[in-house]
């Protein structure tokens, strides 16, 4: 097995890596780009902590093989703040109190931007089926729910 | 859990791809979306030396139409097909249950090809290392027993793929390339029934579309899924159905499709004389419902008992055959 060198496309720059072929994309997200704020959870697809945009719409990192996120437009979580600036979404997850421990939300938060950049006026059923990909443990997604809502209602 | 040694190909056309499997077969393993090859990788359930990416031969993706069919290329995205105003207005069930799949972030990744040829499943192999290190080897791990059902003579893993019943009710078929040649073959005929080998394909053919012949008169059609978390899991049990009428309305058929109950769907086929009517009658429904639940071949193999799985087939194929009923009375 042979190291392969890639250039891959992350929050708008790119980075030129060279890694082994059989990493995913949130290994090299954390480990060689020290993006951490994408989480790996369960490693499996399952959980939805390792939540990333591809091309504006989520994607789970712990599944996609390196070599397969050449040439996509990839979007973390670090991506979303501009000029030290918070965006929209980050804001109403702080002010709704939709975040307890933090281990969901950098994908809670990149699911409910993609959701919202699709469909700016979501229903309740909109929004509990774009983040059912999405776990938390902690909020019982009440106030998840809520801080999206407000997101739309002042993205209108 | 870490991904185990190997090496990428990214051939550019699909003859490229056919060559690299013409010599490499028994080594390679095609990767669409990788929703579900990666977790197979991790835990340690597939080795091969080779992975060989379709992303970059833009011909196996997307959806077209001819006059008489419907065609969807191998690398087509779920979330594509569960999007598409054609795919939801001509095949409902179809869309429903691409939208039904694990949940958005996966359905943005998975393909239809992948989905398909999902490999079976089941509660004693489908674990980690650690786990099946403790346990003996089974009919699918190369042993010589079921540990689901004990005193079995062959394996019981589970089909667990969402669009083949939903596909197989509209009579789909499915073109199978090598180097060289090609094949077309129904859809319900790549399915072997065995959990062991569950798909009757060559080593060196790749599924490159999938074909859906646009039916005549009116139809309608359903998929109904079992699962428990919603959003995330695979059906633990799932019936599609398509309801058609026949010669100007004088016949017509139902073909229900179960997923999740055995190691292939498993299809009913049945000529009926009620289309005329407002509502199905009730000896007919129970009728195609136990003809439904008797075809199904559940054992305790997944998360919840086969018992409520049994029960739950009947009710999955109600539900499905009043839907695509009720969808047919309004496709004029």
């Amino acid at each position: 097995m042979k190291k392969v060198m890639i250039t891959l496309t992350v929050n708008d720059d790119e980075y030129t890596v060279a890694t082994l072929p059989n990493r995913t994309l949130l290994e090299v997200l954390r480990d060689d780009l020290n993006l951490t704020g994408t989480k790996e959870g369960c490693g499996e697809g399952i959980c939805g902590a390792c939540t990333v945009l591809l091309d504006g719409l989520p994607a789970r990192s712990c599944l996609l093989i390196i070599t397969e996120a050449v040439g996509r437009k990839i979007t973390t979580i670090e991506g979303l703040s501009k000029d030290g600036k918070l965006d929209l979404a980050q804001e109403a997850f702080i002010e709704n109190h939709a975040i307890q421990c933090g281990f969901c939300s950098s994908g809670m938060i990149l699911t409910a931007y993609s959701l919202l950049k699709e469909n700016p006026s979501p229903t309740e059923e909109d929004i509990r089926f774009a983040i059912s990909g999405n776990i938390c443990r902690c909020t019982g997604y009440a106030k998840i729910v809520e801080a999206i809502k407000t997101l739309s209602a002042e993205r209108r | 859990m870490r991904l185990p040694p190997l090496d990428i190909f990214e051939p550019n056309t699909k003859k490229d791809a056919l060559s690299i499997l013409d010599r490499l077969a028994k080594k390679t393993k095609i990767i669409g979306g990788g929703t579900e090859l990666t977790i197979l990788l991790k835990l340690g359930l597939l080795t091969p030396a080779h992975l060989m990416s379709l992303k970059a031969i833009r011909s196996l993706d997307g959806i077209r139409t001819t006059k008489k069919e419907v065609i969807i290329g191998c690398s087509t995205t779920l979330r594509e097909i569960g999007s598409s105003s054609l795919i939801n207005l001509r095949f409902k069930s179809v869309a429903q249950a691409a939208r039904l799949v694990a949940a958005p972030p996966v359905q943005n990744m998975a393909t239809i090809g992948g989905n398909i040829l999902q490999d079976t499943r089941c509660i004693y192999r489908n674990q980690s290392d650690l786990f099946r290190s403790g346990i003996k080897r089974c009919y699918k791990t190369g042993g010589n027993m079921c540990h689901a059902a004990k005193g079995a003579r062959r394996c019981f893993s589970v089909y667990q793929g969402d669009m083949a019943p939903s596909l197989i009710s509209f009579n789909s078929k499915a073109k199978l390339e090598r180097k060289g040649s090609h094949r077309l073959v129904a859809l319900a005929d790549l399915f072997s029934g065995r959990g062991e080998a569950p798909f009757l394909m060559q080593e060196n053919e790749m599924l490159t579309e999938i074909i859906i012949p646009l039916p005549g008169g009116r139809y309608g059609s359903s998929y109904e899924k079992l699962r428990i978390r919603k959003g995330l899991d695979y059906p633990l049990v799932s019936v599609a159905a398509c309801f058609s009428e026949k010669e100007g309305g004088r016949s017509d058929k139902i073909r229900i499709v179960i997923g999740a109950a055995g190691s292939g769907p498993k299809i009913v086929s049945e000529e009926l004389s009620f289309a005329q009517s407002e509502r199905i009658p009730v000896d007919d429904m129970s009728r195609i419902v136990e003809i439904a639940a008797s075809t199904a071949e559940i054992v305790d193999n997944l998360s919840v008992p086969a018992m409520y799985r049994r029960k739950m087939v009947k009710v999955l194929a109600k539900r499905a055959l009043e839907d695509s009923f009720r969808a047919m009375k309004e496709n004029n």
